[in-house]
């Protein structure tokens, strides 16, 4: 951090400085708290550079280790990160650096892409999987929803089915125009990874190679993600759980559920570590 | 007096869609439920007839392009228009802009096409290699933003390498691995064929132009602007330790010529209001689709440094004053364009006389005023470049005739086997040569 100001943790809502380790090259921001078993969370499309609720409530249980993707927050992208691939093999070498060998894994919409791929590329590395509104499956009856055309404050209200500006305490950082530039940067990565195609077919029968406990976490009215995406994910991996988490009476809980019902996905989780 | 080409720009947009105000944008995802068989058969067919047309009003050139997904303009492949139009003209230069080579899988197929359509216009053909805008990343399927610059440095050094390397040779690159590149047939011209850049300023496109010596087209700026971009453009040519070419500064504008500047404007004014009203609108993220630009120019852009009024909201005032348009008498025209070419220091003006609304008829008649009255104003005798000269190509059997023998005395022959014996298979028909070995 090159930041004129001491790492404090007052530069918007929910900013903790986080600490940054050279994985094969490329420095990765991340931001790790508490005791327990080690648990893997990787973030989707949405705010970065925050340690939300919902990880705090982990930490009481777990060693939490948040990274944040290249080219998001402030983590760099490097040339050669261009692919799922190369996001699986950066993941596993990042968690050796870490010190972990066997973790809970948590990935959430893009990050639950993400976490998939990991985990049916070293199945025996995970203690527990859970997907979060996960993307990345090919849904061949359902539209696509497309991120790439959504202008900010698009985006902002498809996250909390338009109720964004209650949550502005994780959306509004530097303000403009400087986090509508860090969305269309973070869009960078985005595109590399999932641009075209938009879904990764090979998930259709890779994912049946998890072998990990795997709980499914779907909401009930997704703008980022097509709703159905979770349960085809449930649908493809063997031994695997579906749960739905309800929203609050009258509003239908978004893709950013786990910023709007941080106790209620953080249980859900804690209860299948637990089991697991 | 500066000597300068004479190109026409004919996108042959099609011009019954709804207003732009009411959606995000025209591009993209506009229903083809409003295109019409009928309509858009006409559009193209007044565009080719248009371009056919040029070349008897003495133009120096003419230029199709290439759009997808909407209304702007109906080639997804201009290099079909070339081909039709290489069969329908003699002389006048045909330029194909497009095409988008990182629509293509591979490079050396378009090499192959250029090397067709060049042979096609016998040497007459000119091509550019736009990068396409951001709304075209949405439509084919193989063109990835976050990539394109990228894929479209690679994809133009192995055309260009496809195009003016002797075959077969191996290309070993990032993003395409072709192990035998050995193009049939190719190209006449030589080295290559004239190449135009389009660009909106970035200063990656500039420093391209500027290094392969090719000649940018700027597009879609503001006066200032352009001049700007020239200006680098010379600083950079410099650089690569040359005096840059007035025949490398392409300006592309929009023109209307009348009897009187009163009458141009009538004549003009809502076409070119229609135009920038409906056409040019597209949101921040179709213009800038991830990684189309660097993060450097898009806090640049932000910050206002892109254009400072959308162009949906110019008056036709300020398109004149911001030289979006020029428009008038033939004096006025003549004028006005001298001016602005000299201003840039640019050699080379692309007059865009038709925009979709225009009947054909009277952007027929602005183009006839603008050959019969603006060109002899601004250059002496009139005459296009091509007239009097010799094609690259040949054009009859005798030219033929007289450079084959020339240029391949050692050509191989080619043999048979006929009975046990290689004969000669060009002469096997008389009885007394059938007995000479082929070589």
């Amino acid at each position: 951090m090159t930041d004129q100001k001491s790492p404090s943790e007052d530069r918007w809502p929910h900013y903790t400085a986080p600490e940054f380790v050279d994985v094969a090259g490329t420095s990765v921001a991340y931001r790790r708290r508490g005791t327990g078993d080690a648990l893997l969370f990787l973030h989707g499309l949405g705010p970065t550079r925050i340690w939300q609720p919902m990880l705090e409530q982990l930490a009481g249980i777990h060693d939490v280790i948040a990274p944040e993707h290249p080219g998001f927050g402030d983590s760099p992208l490097p040339r050669w990160i261009r692919t799922f691939d190369d996001l699986v093999l950066h993941y596993d070498a990042f968690l050796d650096l870490m010190g972990v060998d066997r973790v809970h894994l948590v990935g959430h919409g893009l990050g639950g892409w993400a976490a998939a791929d990991l985990a049916l590329h070293y199945p025996r590395r995970f203690a527990s999987v859970t997907l979060i509104a996960p993307s990345g499956v090919r849904l061949v009856d359902t539209p696509s929803i497309d991120v790439f055309r959504m202008l900010d404050h698009e985006f902002r209200s498809a996250l909390f089915n338009g109720r964004d500006e209650r949550y502005a305490e994780f959306l509004d950082q530097e303000g403009a125009p400087e986090d509508a530039i860090r969305a269309l940067a973070e869009g960078i990565p985005t595109a590399r990874l999932s641009w075209n195609p938009r879904y990764d077919i090979r998930l259709d029968h890779r994912l049946a190679r998890i072998s990990a406990p795997s709980l499914v976490l779907a909401v009930e009215d997704d703008r980022v993600v097509p709703t159905s995406s979770a349960a085809r994910f449930a649908e493809l991996i063997p031994h695997s759980t579906l749960h739905t988490i309800p929203g609050r009476p009258g509003e239908p809980s978004s893709h950013a559920v786990a910023l709007e019902q941080p106790d209620v996905v953080a249980a859900a989780i804690a209860a299948h570590t637990t089991a697991s | 007096m500066n000597d300068y080409d004479f190109h026409v720009i004919l996108d042959g947009a099609y011009p019954n869609v709804p207003r732009a105000d009411d959606r995000k944008s025209n591009y993209i995802d506009l229903p083809n439920d409003y295109y019409d068989s009928d309509l858009g058969q006409k559009v193209m067919e007044d565009q080719l007839e248009q371009f056919v047309s040029l070349e008897r009003l003495g133009f120096d050139g003419a230029i199709v392009s290439e759009q997808h997904n909407g209304p702007i303009g109906l080639w997804g492949n201009p290099m079909l228009a070339g081909a039709y139009l290489a069969g329908r003209t003699n002389n006048i230069t045909i330029g194909v802009v497009g095409p988008l080579i990182n629509a293509y899988r591979t490079p050396v197929r378009l090499a192959e096409e250029i090397a067709n359509l060049d042979i096609l216009t016998r040497g007459r053909l000119l091509f550019g290699l736009p990068l396409g805008h951001g709304m075209q990343h949405h439509s084919l399927g193989v063109m990835n933003s976050a990539e394109a610059r990228e894929r479209y440095l690679e994809s133009h050094d192995l055309l260009m390498a496809a195009l003016t390397r002797p075959g077969p040779f191996e290309w070993k690159g990032e993003y395409f691995n072709v192990p035998y590149v050995n193009l049939w047939p190719r190209p006449i011209q030589k080295p290559h064929p004239p190449i135009f850049i389009p660009g909106g300023g970035s200063v990656e496109t500039l420093r391209l132009v500027a290094k392969h010596r090719y000649t940018y087209q700027g597009t879609l700026s503001p006066r200032p602007a352009r001049i700007a971009n020239i200006a680098r453009l010379r600083e950079f040519c410099e650089e690569e330790g040359y005096e840059m070419d007035r025949r490398q500064a392409a300006l592309v504008v929009a023109v209307h010529v009348a009897e009187t500047d009163a009458q141009a404007r009538l004549e003009t004014e809502a076409h070119d209001l229609w135009q920038y009203q409906n056409f040019f609108k597209s949101p921040w993220h179709d213009n800038f689709p991830p990684g189309y630009v660097s993060e450097e120019s898009l806090r640049r852009s932000m910050a206002g440094g892109y254009r400072s009024k959308p162009l949906t909201d110019l008056t036709y005032d300020e398109l004149v004053e911001n030289g979006w348009v020029v428009a008038g008498s033939p004096e006025t025209v003549a004028d006005t364009l001298t001016e602005y070419l000299d201003e840039m220091g640019a050699g080379v003006v692309v007059l865009a006389m038709n925009v979709g609304t225009k009947p054909k008829w009277l952007a027929d008649k602005s183009l006839a005023l603008f050959a019969e009255q603006v060109i002899p104003r601004m250059r002496r005798g009139g005459r296009p470049r091509w007239a009097g000269g010799e094609l690259p190509g040949h054009e009859t059997l005798a030219q033929f005739g007289a450079r084959r023998s020339a240029a391949r005395p050692a050509a191989p022959r080619p043999t048979a086997y006929v009975d046990g014996r290689l004969i000669d298979v060009e002469t096997s028909h008389l009885e007394e040569l059938r007995h000479a070995d082929g070589n």
